[in-house]
């Protein structure tokens, strides 16, 4: 442990597999040797991987998770935007779901974290929940409406015909999800919802590169 | 002595029990623990924003047993000082948004690194850099140690420090005098690696803030 503390704080901050090579002057293998001691005393996190280039973040104090995963976590899980986390948040003797995640990043009241949840509507399993999370934070309507930009890109599931209808009987208190932000290209859906919607077509062209 | 499971469990027993949602600042041993630099604390050090919030977690705490404890053995003639409340080796400290010579500016709230959810209690936790202010301001035992630890360990933003002075400072006590006391002790005492520029300019801000109190 002592001796990888020692390394850790060598090696503190962000690094890739190389620039750990050249800052120890050892072999790739036994790079990744030294990575995964590292990782089994906690003092590793992972970025990336897959199509993306790994990255490790070395700390000299173990990496720690407490409770189940929080708001940002989930949105990164499901969307294919990946947001930065503000705070770390985390939800304890519980877990959050798609449903709830999207409530909250609506009532959020930031741009981008509203932009991430729409990809988050093709992963709602239980609509009534949605509608449940919906009326606890007094967006229904929001709710509805964001829900009809995210179909006019995204490929989301269909809407419960039922919970649809409740959400436009239904009444919010403010029509703004950011104010004073009102969208120009969504002109319908905002009329028939009676809410602004802070996002233009121009916006949702992130879901392109995906 | 407790440990961070047994916090989150009694800030999970809080969080059952309240009403409504209650938002705190965690700060202290108990916010040091959430960064892994602690492994556990002689008290839970908790602040709020309004009374009300207070008087309800205040509540709960009695009805689980915890007695108040009185201020003046910890707290020997210091103003804003928290009501304690204790049960066996358990003990809450709740401040009232001023935790002696310093009180919790929107700065510090928006600095704010984890936010944890405990059912309607919502824990907030404040920086590194402002738990290490904190100690200064409440100066208990084991307070060097603990920021001793904080900067060999994970090391601080000193300019957040700074800026948090000069605010700290501005028509109330001239903390940055008792922040120069302390960061001096920490780097004569426990040989606590301080750059010069800061102490440099801690002092300088003090003496600054002294002249302009003694000519007035």
């Amino acid at each position: 442990m002592k001796k990888c503390i020692d390394l850790a704080e060598e090696l503190k901050g962000l690094h890739t597999l190389e620039t750990i090579q050249k800052e120890l002057g050892i072999k790739r293998n036994t790079t990744i040797k030294t990575v995964s001691l590292l990782r089994k005393e906690g003092l590793v996190e992972t970025i990336g991987g897959g199509r993306k280039k790994r990255w490790y973040r070395i700390n000299t104090v173990p990496f720690r998770k407490y409770g189940n995963s929080g708001l940002y976590d989930m949105l990164n899980k499901y969307s294919r935007i990946k947001l930065w986390k503000p705070y770390e948040h985390r939800i304890f003797g519980r877990k959050m779901s798609v449903e709830e995640a999207i409530v909250r990043a609506v009532v959020s009241g930031r741009i981008r974290t509203v932009l991430v949840s729409l990809d988050l509507f093709n992963h709602v399993k239980n609509w009534s929940r949605l509608y449940k999370y919906a009326k606890e934070y007094d967006v229904r309507r929001k709710i509805g409406a964001l829900y009809d930009v995210s179909r006019t890109k995204l490929k989301v599931r269909r809407m419960d015909e039922r919970i649809r209808s409740k959400l436009l009987k239904s009444k919010d208190k403010s029509k703004y999800i950011i104010k004073p932000f009102k969208s120009k290209d969504f002109l319908e859906i905002q009329k028939r919802w009676n809410v602004c919607v802070p996002l233009n077509k121009a916006d949702l062209e992130v879901y392109d590169e995906w | 002595m407790v440990d961070v499971k047994e916090q989150n469990d009694i800030f999970g027993l809080i969080g059952r029990k309240l009403k409504r949602k209650i938002e705190c600042f965690v700060i202290g041993g108990s916010a040091m623990m959430y960064y892994n630099v602690k492994e556990n604390t002689k008290d839970i050090d908790i602040v709020f924003l309004n009374e009300k919030d207070r008087t309800e977690i205040e509540n709960i705490l009695r009805k689980e047993d915890f007695t108040e404890r009185n201020t003046r053995f910890l707290y020997h003639r210091k103003k804003n000082v928290p009501i304690l409340l204790q049960k066996y080796d358990m003990r809450f400290d709740l401040f009232l948004r001023d935790i002696i010579c310093f009180w919790l500016s929107d700065e510090m709230i928006e600095r704010v690194e984890k936010v944890y959810e405990f059912g309607d209690l919502i824990v907030k936790i404040v920086s590194l850099e402002d738990i290490v202010l904190l100690k200064c301001a409440t100066e208990r035992a084991g307070d060097r140690a603990d920021v001793k630890e904080i900067i060999e360990k994970v090391g601080i933003k000193w300019d957040v420090i700074t800026e948090e002075v000069v605010r700290q400072t501005k028509d109330r006590e001239i903390f940055s005098v008792f922040l120069y006391d302390f960061l001096m002790e920490l780097k004569e005492d426990l040989k606590v690696d301080i750059p010069k520029e800061v102490i440099k300019k801690v002092r300088t801000i003090g003496e600054r803030e002294m002249v302009k109190r003694l000519g007035k």
